[in-house]
């Protein structure tokens, strides 16, 4: 059961996309969420469409793995479909039924911001996929050093998510084990009503929050013993350097946006 | 008394993934009432994965598992009643207590039970006592006791159970050689005294030499051997094979024998090992 949750889960690769400075592939993907609310009529939107089946090709991912970055938002997607549907009144009137008032405009909104989430959640989760937690948290470290005029610590932030993730693993196994020495005492988790079901949280989640405890305590004190002393003064084993193909990417994507901006002007909107 | 037989089964963590792993293939073992049983065997040969059938945890992706005869499986919704007939402690069994006092966490399995209060006293002061923890620490919460007394305290939670097979997994791990020590003597005494079925897996050739009246070798997610102490380790050649060390003085005469001085090298205890010794030395005039 908890083998199945993929978080933050890298897919280790050698493609283009993998190769990609962090500090880069952040500043893309921002740029692709823009690029995604950027269309405002079909042909903006297949644009987009096409331009991430592109990425996606050239990351050499199984295509499966993008379904199940998206399976998980399904629901939400399903959700804001509807009430666009329900909630846009223009074009001609369909069904007239009650409350219920379903007009081709709406429905064209509904399809519009249905496929606008899904190529946000997959383009998105690209990043993940082709970047490992370490360059990721490096990136983030690098991209946030202005913060550090504002009296904020970016590589505190930075270590404390490395930890996080590095964790995540470890705390799983961790419950697994808690859940089935509970279960051989005797312990119900599957049956009774909510209250009971919560109450049958308690024997997990305070073993739990125990180890996270002495976990921590463990690690801080490992790193105090390596004189670990936060970013001041360290020196990185990789370092990042931006190389020509970081700022091709760039230049494409902003190429991408200057025709989406184009497409815009040409065809109007279609969104109410 | 319960007999555990294990007909042919198998187990694979995470089919039809990438990540696929057989952790058990094809196992077929017979563990007759009232004995206490050594499970010995390699990180990774699938004891732990063995012992999580037994009792139901795991459920095999083929074959059975008879307790006195009846597929434990026969009926899922009664797999509980299974954990109470064969209780079971994890590898750092005090990592999972929770209550705010030791009394209580003991008291967690005979609840579930659905036992009355008087029953549940009796067995939570009946356990304390077999694994030696002096009652004034029942009103103790887990955190003020030292690390042994916890571990002792989480085996008497599944004890209070009363199960008719009692599964211990590394009990030893991480004591020091008087907490080691002290755990062999009471899993032994408790054997003894009530009867009951045990397993102990381990890592440790001398621990099972200490206690037990069988060994079931595991190696590669299969049945190396199943045997009496003595045959087991009689077969030190194929153990070594398997990456297992005999006991230290089953290897001293062993390298003897090797050297050409005629000893029976199925002695696996101290004592043996000087019965075996003595006369030679005798022999020579010392």
């Amino acid at each position: 059961m908890m083998k199945d949750i993929t978080l933050g889960q890298y897919f280790p690769g050698s493609s283009l996309l993998h190769r990609l400075d962090p500090r880069m592939k952040l500043v893309l993907t921002l740029l692709f969420i823009v690029l995604v609310f950027l269309p405002q009529n079909w042909w903006g939107l297949l644009a987009v469409l096409v331009f991430l089946v592109l990425v996606v090709a050239l990351s050499r991912l199984p295509a499966r793995l993008l379904w199940r970055s998206v399976k998980p938002v399904l629901f939400l997607v399903l959700f804001t479909a509807v009430l666009n549907m329900l909630y846009v009144h223009t074009g001609t009137t369909l069904v007239q039924w009650g409350f219920i008032h379903v007009t081709t405009g709406g429905l064209q909104n509904a399809a519009f911001i249905a496929v606008r989430i899904l190529c946000l959640i997959a383009g998105s989760s690209l990043l993940t996929y082709t970047t490992t937690p370490t360059a990721l948290t490096d990136g983030i470290e690098q991209l946030l050093s202005p913060l550090k005029w504002i009296k904020i610590n970016p590589h505190e932030l930075a270590m404390m998510m490395t930890i996080a993730l590095r964790f995540i693993p470890t705390l799983m196994e961790e419950t697994d084990k808690i859940m089935s020495a509970q279960k051989a005492r005797g312990a119900d988790l599957e049956s009774g009503g909510l209250l009971q079901r919560v109450r049958a949280l308690v024997p997990i989640l305070i073993p739990l929050f125990v180890s996270s405890f002495r976990r921590a305590y463990d690690l801080a004190m490992a790193m105090e013993c390596r004189c670990y002393q936060g970013g001041e003064g360290r020196t990185r084993m990789k370092q990042l350097r931006t190389a020509p193909r970081d700022w091709l990417s760039l230049a494409v994507y902003a190429a991408v946006a200057a025709g989406l901006v184009v497409l815009n002007g040409l065809f109007g909107s279609v969104l109410k | 008394m319960a007999t555990i037989v294990v007909d042919n089964i198998t187990y694979t963590y995470g089919a039809n993934s990438p990540f696929e792993k057989h952790a058990i293939r094809g196992v077929s073992l017979e563990i007759p009432a009232g004995q206490l049983v050594g499970i010995i065997g390699h990180t990774g040969s699938g004891k732990s994965t063995l012992v999580q059938h037994l009792n139901g945890l795991l459920r095999p992706n083929q074959g059975r598992i008879l307790l006195d005869g009846r597929d434990i499986w026969a009926e899922p919704k009664k797999i509980r009643d299974v954990r109470f007939r064969v209780g079971m402690v994890f590898q750092y069994p005090e990592h999972q207590l929770f209550e705010d006092t030791i009394y209580k966490d003991i008291a967690f399995g005979p609840k579930n039970m659905g036992l009355d209060e008087a029953e549940i006293d009796r067995r939570v002061r009946q356990a304390a006592a077999y694994v030696g923890l002096d009652e004034a620490l029942l009103d103790k919460s887990p955190f003020d006791l030292s690390g042994g007394e916890k571990r002792r305290a989480a085996i008497a939670g599944v004890m209070a159970m009363e199960p008719e097979v009692l599964i211990l997994d590394e009990p030893t791990a991480g004591l020091d050689p008087r907490g080691r020590e002290q755990i062999l003597a009471m899993v032994g005494d408790y054997q003894r005294s009530r009867g009951t079925t045990v397993l102990l897996v381990t890592h440790s050739m001398e621990d099972v030499a200490r206690v037990a009246d069988r060994v079931l070798v595991m190696a590669d997610g299969q049945v190396a051997m199943l045997d009496t102490v003595k045959r087991v380790f009689s077969r030190a050649d194929e153990l070594e094979r398997i990456g297992l060390a005999v006991p230290a003085v089953t290897k001293i005469l062993l390298l003897l024998r090797r050297g050409g001085v005629a000893v029976d090298t199925a002695a696996y205890t101290v004592e043996q090992a000087v019965a075996q010794l003595l006369p030679l030395l005798g022999g020579d005039g010392v």
